[in-house]
């Protein structure tokens, strides 16, 4: 049979034939192509002028400077639950803190995907402790995120943070790269028109939640080094020059709360560890509301001298909170 | 009510979304009810000829076994009622509108072509190439859906989402809203694969064709088509003619061209479709089982000396891409637990499993990175993703072993690579800043990175070398390296 044929069949079989017989007028063909193309340039300039606004420019969270009944308490006990409840109650209780009916940002450090027991991330039980005194002294809404590390759905589940966190109540959820705000100082700061999840900000309560360990370029992973967790952007970047950017984002936030989880420290190998070795329990929870006293008081305990950590170091240089362990008010609970 | 077609295209509706749900669950927790590797354990073109050309056993080959026996009794029931790549073509049909009947002739030499490419594959797997993946329609189907569909549907929804949120200013339940489909429907990030483009030309070309003559691709290309045809030559459930009037119109419908102009009907091409039985007007067409025998072919349905001439040609010709020396240096970094480059090659059969459950999406087609032989096999972009730490998940879920299933504790020592600074560009090494940000996300417990401390000036300055033997080319400080545009931390493949 000829080949001819059968293409001509084929073609009489399509729709090819059927698009190229229909009246195409070149005006009809020139009219159709300048209004939908105008339409889809409009529209198209219209969406991602929404889609990709500038983050809207905002300056830092105002500063309440609450005091509580003491500078800084640290309670000593196996069950970090238990250390928690009673430093935060020492505190002065987390009435303090948390406004009826406020927002409440708790941030942990759940940026690795490592179980607790590596002590590269908060112990879930002082995260789900938080949570529970917050929604007790009358909070409408506590929201636990981070800005993971790692993959954020692995990290989420394989810390226990998410689980516990949800369990006491918590919203806990991803944090989206397009939710931000630009940081905005008073002074110049090299963290200017850095974006900033946006949530973190627009919050009535500030509670920094991080955990003790090592890490090899601030010697130490404390409560200013946690505050990368609300950065977004090239994170990788604020490594350079540290000191400065810590101790400006932890002014922009300047947390009302900070509870350093020393449950464990991770002595090497931080900030990820992986190593049950680098890991020694100390069975401690750390409540101050400056955080540079808090910091100070963890490098202590860390056996580190405070002046070695960059951001400590530049905090007192530029007068950021108080890093005088001896005229503190401290108090110690032992359970 | 026509029961039969109903029940058909329900059947159709159910394995696709069944397909895509199945496809749409491949990622971490792996929590869907049926494993994706199942789907191409039942593929018994990509599974009996990996098997043949890599001389393995591949687990759960008995499936692909009981999917040939079930079309020895039932005929190509699979191409018509189950096979998703049939049910899109049949989808896309529907806008073409009427059937045009081809005449016997033309179809009896189109439809061999697919015994040809059949012959072809079969060659290829004798001499040890598997050619198999090439024109497999699950797998055709299967990139489609983990390549293209699912994340330009993400991208969508999520756009929506971001663009109603953000113009109304609704940060409140309808961002929870947003938020809950993130952590169940949607997933965290939205997947990019390169040349996602050339997968889904492939693939659309392949189902528009449908649109030129029904089901192009069924009749006269589709490989495992072919080898159910070969199955499906004497089929017990058959179709029987009381008293056929010979009026045609079931001829000039079928979208199969399975009917021939004496309206005797080639059980091979038959995809069980069941239109002939109400295109019938008399209502004489039925499908039963056992009956008489269906008519032997005619000498054109048969091969001739000259095709089988061409095929044994090609075969030859496809011995000259015999894998080279079995210690082919990779250009590409393999996902942990692959074969030896050439192995891998051949076993992989590009479903595209690996790269949809990639936590970190970091597992992309290549193009011709790999080779001609490597094309759309899966490799690690540090750039867009990293190998996670504590991950198995493209193992787990590899149908051919392509991929190995390790362990978690063997995976983690598993060496895909090695990193190497880039002094010229790593800001510690060509300027007075600190950054160790390669240091400090290295998964390794001992730190495949360290650090090489310098004092001057009063400042500690902190500069990052990799241990080799430590290293395990994960890739996680290429990814995290901030130095822009080229990293300064970079993994070779090993």
């Amino acid at each position: 049979m000829g080949i001819d044929k059968t293409v001509h069949r084929f073609y009489n079989s399509t729709m090819l034939r059927s698009f190229f017989k229909k009246q195409f007028s070149r005006r009809r063909f020139l009219r159709m192509g300048i209004v939908g193309g105008a339409a889809f340039l409009l529209s198209q300039n219209f969406l991602l002028k929404k889609a990709f606004a500038e983050a809207p420019k905002t300056g830092g969270r105002p500063k309440k400077n609450i005091k509580g009944a003491y500078d800084l308490v640290v309670a000593n006990g196996q069950d970090p639950y238990q250390n928690t409840v009673k430093a935060i109650d020492a505190m002065g209780g987390m009435e303090k803190f948390v406004a009826r009916g406020s927002t409440v940002v708790v941030k942990p450090n759940m940026a690795w995907d490592r179980s607790s027991e590596y002590g590269a991330n908060t112990d879930p039980r002082v995260v789900a402790a938080i949570v529970g005194m917050c929604y007790k002294a009358g909070a409408k809404r506590v929201n636990v995120f981070d800005n993971p590390c790692n993959d954020a759905k692995r990290v989420y589940v394989n810390t226990g943070i998410a689980k516990a966190a949800k369990d006491a109540g918590a919203y806990v959820y991803f944090v989206d790269e397009w939710n931000t705000v630009k940081a905005t100082f008073s002074y110049k700061s090299p963290m200017e028109g850095w974006p900033v999840y946006r949530d973190a900000v627009v919050c009535d309560t500030f509670i920094n939640v991080p955990v003790l360990k090592h890490h090899s370029l601030t010697g130490l992973t404390l409560s200013m080094k946690n505050l990368m967790g609300i950065c977004a952007g090239n994170r990788g970047l604020m490594h350079v020059g540290i000191h400065e950017k810590l101790v400006d984002i932890t002014d922009y936030i300047s947390p009302e709360l900070t509870v350093i989880d020393a449950t464990r420290i991770l002595t090497r190998n931080g900030p990820v560890g992986g190593n049950l070795d680098d890991v020694v329990q100390v069975n401690k929870v750390i409540v101050a509301t400056d955080p540079t006293l808090a910091d100070t008081y963890a490098a202590v305990l860390a056996n580190k001298s405070p002046l070695d950590i960059p951001y400590i170091a530049h905090a007192i240089r530029r007068g950021f909170g108080s890093a005088d362990l001896k005229g503190a008010k401290m108090h110690t609970i032992a359970l | 009510m026509k029961k039969l077609i109903v029940s058909r295209r329900s059947s159709q509706i159910f394995f696709l979304s069944l397909f895509i749900y199945i496809l749409w669950s491949t990622a971490y927790p792996l929590q869907g009810i049926i494993r994706p590797n199942i789907i191409f354990k039942m593929d018994p073109l990509v599974t009996l000829f990996t098997a043949l050309s890599e001389r393995v056993i591949i687990p759960g080959i008995a499936l692909s076994i009981a999917m040939l026996a079930a079309a020895l009794i039932a005929g190509r029931i699979f191409c018509g009622w189950v096979c998703p790549l049939g049910s899109l073509i049949d989808g896309a049909g529907a806008l073409r509108g009427k059937i045009r009947a081809l005449p016997d002739g033309a179809n009896a030499a189109f439809r061999k072509v697919k015994y040809i490419i059949l012959g072809i594959i079969a060659a290829g797997a004798c001499v040890g190439i598997q050619l198999a993946w090439i024109l497999d329609p699950v797998g055709l189907a299967a990139r489609f859906v983990s390549l293209n569909l699912i994340p330009a549907a993400t991208m969508l929804t999520s756009g929506f989402f971001i663009f109603v949120i953000k113009t109304f200013r609704l940060y409140g339940p309808f961002y929870d809203f947003y938020r809950s489909l993130e952590s169940t429907v949607l997933g965290v990030k939205v997947y990019y694969f390169s040349h996602a483009a050339a997968i889904f030309l492939f693939f659309i070309v392949v189902v528009l064709s449908s649109l030129f003559v029904a089901r192009l691709w069924c009749r006269f290309v589709c490989p495992l088509g072919g080898l159910y045809a070969l199955s499906a030559r004497r089929p017990f459930l058959k179709r029987t003619l009381g008293e056929c009037t010979s009026c045609g119109i079931c001829k000039s419908r079928c979208r199969m061209g399975a009917i021939r102009d004496d309206m005797s009907y080639v059980p091979g091409e038959c995809i069980l479709c069941m239109d002939c039985i109400y295109d019938c007007p008399e209502r004489v067409t039925r499908f039963a089982w056992g009956g008489p025998g269906p008519k032997p072919s005619t000498g054109r349905d048969r091969m001739s000396r000259r095709q089988f001439l061409f095929l044994l040609g090609s075969a030859l010709v496809m011995s000259g891409f015999k894998r080279g020396e079995p210690g082919r240096v990779r250009n590409v970094i393999r996902p942990p637990g692959a074969l030896a480059e050439n192995d891998f090659v051949d076993r992989c059969v590009r479903c595209g499993n690996c790269m949809k459950v990639c936590p970190t999406n970091v597992i992309q087609p290549v193009l011709l990175q790999a080779g001609l032989r490597g094309v759309w096999t899966p490799a690690l972009i540090p750039e867009i993703g990293y190998c996670e730490y504590n991950c198995t998940l493209c193992g787990d879920i590899c149908p051919t072993g392509a991929i190995r299933r390790l362990p978690v504790p063997v995976k983690q020592a598993t060496k895909i690579g090695v990193a190497r600074v880039d002094k010229g560009r790593c800001i510690p090494w060509s300027s007075d800043n600190n950054c160790i940000v390669c240091e400090e996300q290295c998964p390794v417990p001992d730190k495949a990175i360290k650090l090489f401390e310098e004092s001057a000036g009063g400042r500690r300055k902190f500069k990052p070398y990799v241990d080799d033997g430590l290293c395990i080319g994960c890739g996680t400080c290429q990814n995290k390296c901030p130095v822009r545009p080229v990293r300064a931390i970079r993994v070779k493949p090993l």
